[in-house]
């Protein structure tokens, strides 16, 4: 059994023409939380959709649990827990009516903790889907993603609507779901400090490439942004490799760097700028810098 | 996959209600019409009500598979049902089986129906043996053909479109019957017809996204 | 016990962890000896992937701030015997730096400096030399 139970290889999406995903590469390892982050029409819905072999690839190939993704079985889907954008449920169905779908089409059922789940988010069962919140949607996808035992979970944004309780009351369910043995999940949000909460390790696409892939804690202390005067006007070009953005206004540049260490500190001494401070970067900070566009030059 | 062929009945219970109702009408008209029957008189009546009957039938049946398919579509309940513990192989061939049975309860009563009519009124009407089994059987398949015709064009169109299209084909295929009779020639037409129709249905479904 | 963990802050989430620890035995609401929680258990009471709560007590471990007793869970140290001088005195330097650092690009002086310091240090009710 290979140890990474998601798999992706140079995917490669085009819509209509328009290149949506340009040759990821993605890895997610068994007990790991991966957290995809990304802008809005960044391709994280896409890649969560042909992993789930509910989108057909453009080149590349992706796998779960062993599996490619356009050849999964029903029983691996019955191992697989998804929460879709949007929460993808039947809408004119009520709601009890759709439990007793899913729970008929399962092969193992969790009937105590749906149950459980069903009190805790006080859900109805007589009500249609379209009726129900948003949040409450979001609850019962939640729920029904959890009553069958997955082993690997893929939430696309999953707090969509939840209200602060609800919210923690989800991270906390996944606290719990991790910490049983050998699960897996893969959740795409767009609030970075639940990301930063339970995620291992995060990636971040922009324009079509995932820029970002490495654990969270490392990513503080990998990406620095410093703050550079020079005596002089500054350097158009540092001849430093791995700049995620770089902004001139006269003496100053504000350089943001991945991978900073001795030698590209050695290289930046060479210019002999007057002085380096390093400007701190919360991970809401780090998001936007890697997925601005190309960096510009800005001259006064 | 009891569950899936549950829930498509429970969908489109209205033409199975449908299906019912019509077989049940079918047979008390046939009945009072033999009732009635004198060899004078030209089977008018008999030919003025059959028409507008074929041509709901033909209708129905062909609405029903283009129904499945566009709810699937527009409801998104593939989409949610491909997530689950099943295969869309098996999604497919709960919705195909659901359209048979349709198609069973409207022919089937109609059919020993008119087999025991005959038996009682016959011999005013010639008849040789196994003529019954053939004729029901080609008028499954057909039945059967303009399913397909749905079940194909539903998934990108409304229900209205595809039912135009197989009224049309069935303009084709009843003088054929008639030039051709019941024979083995119409079933290996039909038969390949539907053969064809389903093997792209399949290929869509299998490949489309959901 | 009560964690807050600040997401506009450039520390990682482990470290965060740990210096409210180190803060909480500085100001004595933890006491020698005493158990901390499970990683178990505080990941699930603060919503904290189990990982980083697991490094923050490794790394704790590792400067001797808390031991780990097999079977038995997580422990503040007795911290009088455990790390060796140069350690500790490697870890504050470090620290110290740091201050230096932001101080002189705040352009305090050293003299300012040395009182705020003294300040801290009276709060924190620092014994005046090892007895």
């Amino acid at each position: 059994m290979d140890e990474n139970v998601i798999k992706v290889e140079n995917l490669v999406k085009y819509f209509e023409g328009r290149c949506v995903l340009d040759g990821i590469n993605l890895n997610v390892p068994r007990g790991c939380i991966y957290g995809l982050l990304g802008r809005n029409g960044s391709g994280k819905t896409t890649i969560i959709r042909i992993l789930l072999g509910l989108e057909p690839p453009t080149r590349g190939r992706t796998f779960l649990l062993d599996a490619e993704s356009t050849e999964l079985s029903a029983r691996l889907h019955s191992r697989i827990g998804y929460v879709a954008e949007g929460h993808n449920l039947i809408q004119s169905y009520r709601v009890g009516r759709l439990i007793k779908l899913c729970k008929d089409l399962s092969l193992q059922w969790n009937d105590e903790f749906f149950n459980h789940l069903m009190e805790t988010f006080r859900l109805p069962t007589d009500r249609r889907v379209k009726e129900l919140s948003i949040g409450m949607r979001a609850q019962l996808n939640l729920a029904l993603a959890m009553a069958i035992d997955p082993e690997l979970l893929i939430f696309d944004d999953p707090t969509l609507g939840l209200d602060t309780v609800a919210r923690r009351q989800f991270l906390e369910l996944a606290i719990d779901l991790i910490q049983q043995q050998g699960r897996t999940i893969l959740f795409c949000s767009h609030i970075l400090s639940d990301v930063e909460r339970i995620a291992d390790r995060i990636g971040i696409l922009a324009a079509g490439k995932l820029v970002v892939d490495c654990p969270l804690e490392e990513l503080k202390e990998r990406i620095k942004k410093l703050r550079i005067i020079f005596p002089e006007s500054a350097p158009p070009n540092l001849y430093l490799t791995e700049i995620i953005n770089q902004q001139i206004q006269g003496r100053e540049m504000v350089i943001t760097v991945a991978n900073w260490n001795k030698q590209k500190q050695t290289i930046l001494e060479t210019f002999k700028p007057s002085s380096c401070t390093e400007i701190p970067m919360s991970l809401e900070d780090m998001f936007i810098e890697c997925t601005k566009p190309n960096p510009k030059y800005i001259e006064s | 996959m009891f569950a899936l062929i549950k829930r498509e009945i429970q969908d489109h219970i209205v033409y199975f209600i449908g299906a019912a109702v019509f077989s049940a009408v079918f047979i008390i008209m046939s009945i009072s019409l033999i009732h009635q029957y004198d060899p004078k008189v030209p089977p008018v009546f008999s030919i003025g009500l059959g028409i507008p009957a074929v041509t709901i039938v033909i209708f129905g049946i062909c609405a029903m598979g283009a129904t499945q398919m566009y709810l699937d579509k527009t409801r998104k309940i593939s989409a949610l049902l491909s997530t689950l513990a099943v295969s869309r192989s098996r999604i497919l061939l709960a919705r195909i089986i659901t359209g048979i049975l349709a198609i069973l309860i409207l022919l089937v009563p109609q059919t020993i129906a008119s087999g025991i009519l005959l038996r009682i009124f016959t011999p005013p009407i010639p008849m040789f043996p196994g003529m019954v089994f053939e004729i029901s059987l080609v008028v499954f398949l057909m039945a059967f053909a303009c399913y397909c015709i749905g079940l194909q064009a539903g998934w990108n169109s409304n229900p209205l479109t595809p039912s135009l299209g197989a009224l049309f084909l069935t303009c084709i295929f009843i003088p054929l019957i008639l030039i051709k009779g019941f024979g083995v020639h119409i079933v290996v037409i039909l038969v390949l017809f539907i053969a064809a129709s389903l093997i792209r249905t399949w290929r869509t479904f299998m490949t489309t996204s959901l | 016990m009560q964690f807050r963990i600040d997401n506009a802050s450039d520390r990682p989430v482990y470290r965060q962890i740990m210096d409210q620890i180190k803060r909480d035995i500085a100001l004595g609401r933890l006491i020698k000896n005493e158990k901390l929680p499970t990683v178990r258990q505080l990941a699930g009471q603060i919503a904290i992937n189990p990982n980083t709560i697991a490094k923050a007590y490794r790394q704790l471990e590792q400067e001797g701030i808390i031991v780990t007793k097999a079977g038995a869970g997580a422990f503040v140290a007795n911290l009088d015997s455990n790390l060796s001088r140069s350690v500790r005195k490697k870890l504050i330097s470090e620290e110290l730096e740091r201050i230096a650092v932001e101080a002189f690009h705040m352009q305090i002086d050293s003299q300012t400096l040395l009182e705020w310091f003294n300040n801290a240090v009276v709060k924190f009710n620092l014994p005046s030399k090892k007895g």
